[in-house]
């Protein structure tokens, strides 16, 4: 907007950089509530996410290619999450398996099913009809007008989930992942709430990269990998920024949590060091985000950040356990008389 | 009504671990029946609560609640007529949900987890009176999660989750026995008044010889995995602790568990 100014190219490209990552991070959003009811909700760190992502994108790109409307291709691609994450689940439930195995094992055989749907590692779908369209045809993607469409979409996909885990079911789902002999002796199907909740993820995540591949156009056999280390730092990163007081505050945190780390792998990418002539390229990606998420899980329990946290919690709680706990011993003491 | 017919449970079954938990155990409670049960440790006590839960298969006998053979029956499944309250005071609620959230679930106990609100209106002002029965506050602290709350608030709770909606038989599994005495004497009360409020049946297991007396309408005495000794209500009123624990001698050979404590 302010190109005619001589010396605002730079401006211009911040601008462009900051608008693509916000997209990204949106969309990925949806990726990352699905690995916050599995992570967190589920107590489950599954590892399905890398290829149920990119069968979600190669069945949304097979489909979308063979003319099918993007919307019923996006929606099958959710059904494909769907038995993803049901298989992992099954595995897990009924054959007994640890969860970070189960999720590797549907991951690698994925990889071979997600190969069998496109019939070839990289399917361009670049003139075909896709739901990014609308706002393509009216020249609204890369401007403030798509961010704020896909900051609208990321809500609602929010606000789906918050309901959902007030719900009876929300709640028997969140028992089982926070106390899984309390939530059976209250008669919770508890292994049937394991493989609901991670088809639901799977099923997000799915969604996730059907979009993905429409809003690059292209699907590809490796377009997830490494996704489980974005979802879980968006989860990390999210819930160390906002906390997680709540389901909504947790939720929320979770999708600005996925903003944020696309902003910081953005910035990381126009970082110039001049002196050795260093610069990141896009390869170094996933060693960012790896870094990235280590300092997510270690800051935190760094000493001095650590005290500081405490000492605010620390005054928090101390008011309310007082209070708490004058209120107990004045009940004890009158028990004691019965 | 609960009615186990000669139940067997082996551990580790044709190993040199094997262990025989029950032997053969027969026991009925009529609809009301209050029956704490004392023992040695290992005498299969807590093993006798857990067929009862459907969290063990016995391998030989029947478990039968209201004439309906629930033997077979999964443990999440049987849950809507059998509930629960664990030693570990940290066992019987979800430490990250809330005291409403935590309430809820228990509310729906034996119901389906369906899409409807966990909670509603009409079921906090519910939970409020209810948690109001416990004296300790905690109906104006709702939203608080649980994991805030201490050993006793706790237990107390897991308690009213267990009993405000009525179980057919009620389990106890040395409830009292991690807390320190004020509080013990609080569930131990509190208990007294849920099974009095609604006339639950009720399998109490303690290690306490005084609270084996004082709660309750009959005593059973285990050992070695079976029922060795039992005490009616009139029998029971009379016996003072120090007899119960010479009557238990008698029964088992001598052997005292050395967390049998014989007053308070």
């Amino acid at each position: 907007m302010l190109s005619w100014l001589p010396g605002f190219e730079g401006f211009i490209t911040f601008e462009a950089n900051t608008v693509s990552a916000l997209e990204l991070g949106l969309i990925f959003g949806v990726m990352a509530l699905g690995v916050y009811l599995t992570f967190r909700i589920l107590d489950f760190p599954d590892l399905t996410v890398d290829g149920s992502f990119t069968t979600g994108g190669a069945v949304a790109g097979i489909l979308i290619v063979h003319g099918v409307n993007p919307w019923v291709a996006t929606l099958l691609a959710l059904v494909a999450g769907l038995a993803a994450g049901t298989i992992t689940g099954l595995l897990h439930t009924v054959g007994k398996i640890n969860p970070l195995l189960a999720g590797i094992l549907t991951q690698i055989a994925l990889y071979s099913i997600n190969l069998r749907i496109m019939g070839k590692a990289n399917l361009p779908m670049l003139r075909e009809v896709t739901i990014f369209d609308p706002m393509r045809n009216l020249g609204l993607l890369g401007t403030w007008a798509s961010v704020l469409v896909l900051a609208v979409v990321a809500a609602l996909f929010t606000a789906l989930i918050v309901w959902l885990l007030g719900t009876n079911f929300g709640l028997a789902l969140r028992a089982t992942g926070d106390n899984e002999p309390m939530a059976r002796s209250q008669g919770v199907a508890t292994n049937r709430m394991k493989v609901i909740g991670l088809a639901l993820s799977n099923g997000l995540v799915a969604v996730c990269g059907a979009t993905m591949a429409q809003y690059q156009g292209f699907a590809d056999i490796g377009m997830g990998i490494g996704l489980i280390v974005a979802g879980l730092a968006s989860v990390i990163l999210g819930q160390a920024l906002l906390g997680r007081r709540s389901v909504v505050i947790a939720a929320t945190a979770v999708v600005v949590g996925s903003v944020v780390y696309r902003a910081v792998l953005q910035a990381a990418l126009s970082l110039e060091i001049p002196v050795i002539n260093f610069k990141f390229e896009a390869n170094d990606m996933k060693l960012i985000s790896a870094v990235l998420v280590i300092l997510a899980l270690l800051l935190p329990r760094w000493t001095p950040i650590r005290r500081m946290r405490s000492r605010r919690r620390e005054k928090r709680e101390e008011q309310a356990q007082a209070a708490l706990r004058a209120e107990e011993e004045g009940r004890l003491s009158r028990a004691g008389a019965h | 009504m609960l009615e186990l017919t000669d139940i067997s449970k082996v551990f580790f079954p044709h190993t040199v671990n094997e262990r025989r938990a029950l032997d053969g155990v027969s026991v009925r409670l009529a609809s009301g029946d209050f029956a704490t049960v004392i023992g040695s440790n290992g005498a299969g006590k807590s093993t006798l609560l857990n067929v009862v839960a459907g969290r063990y298969t016995p391998e030989k006998g029947t478990v039968a609640i209201d004439d309906h053979d629930v033997t077979a029956m999964a443990e999440h499944r049987r849950a809507a007529m059998v509930s629960r309250v664990f030693q570990d005071p940290m066992a019987g609620t979800a430490p990250h949900l809330t005291i409403e959230e935590n309430l809820a679930i228990a509310y729906q106990r034996g119901r389906s987890h369906g899409l409807g609100r966990g909670i509603t209106r009409a079921k906090r002002e519910f939970f409020r009176t209810e948690l109001t029965t416990l004296e300790l506050g905690l109906e104006n602290r709702l939203g608080a999660k649980v994991g805030m709350l201490s050993g006793g608030q706790r237990q107390a709770l897991s308690l009213l989750m267990a009993t405000f909606v009525e179980p057919r038989v009620l389990l106890l599994d040395e409830h009292t026995a991690a807390l320190d005495p004020t509080r013990s004497a609080l569930i131990s009360r509190l208990t007294a008044e849920a099974v009095e409020r609604h006339r639950l049946t009720t399998l109490m297991v303690t290690h306490n010889m005084q609270q084996a007396l004082d709660l309750g309408n009959r005593l059973l005495v285990m050992h070695e995995g079976n029922i060795v000794l039992e005490v009616d209500a009139a029998a029971k009123q009379a016996m003072t602790a120090d007899q119960l624990l010479d009557q238990f001698r008698r029964a088992t050979g001598g052997e005292v568990s050395d967390r049998t404590l014989l007053t308070e």
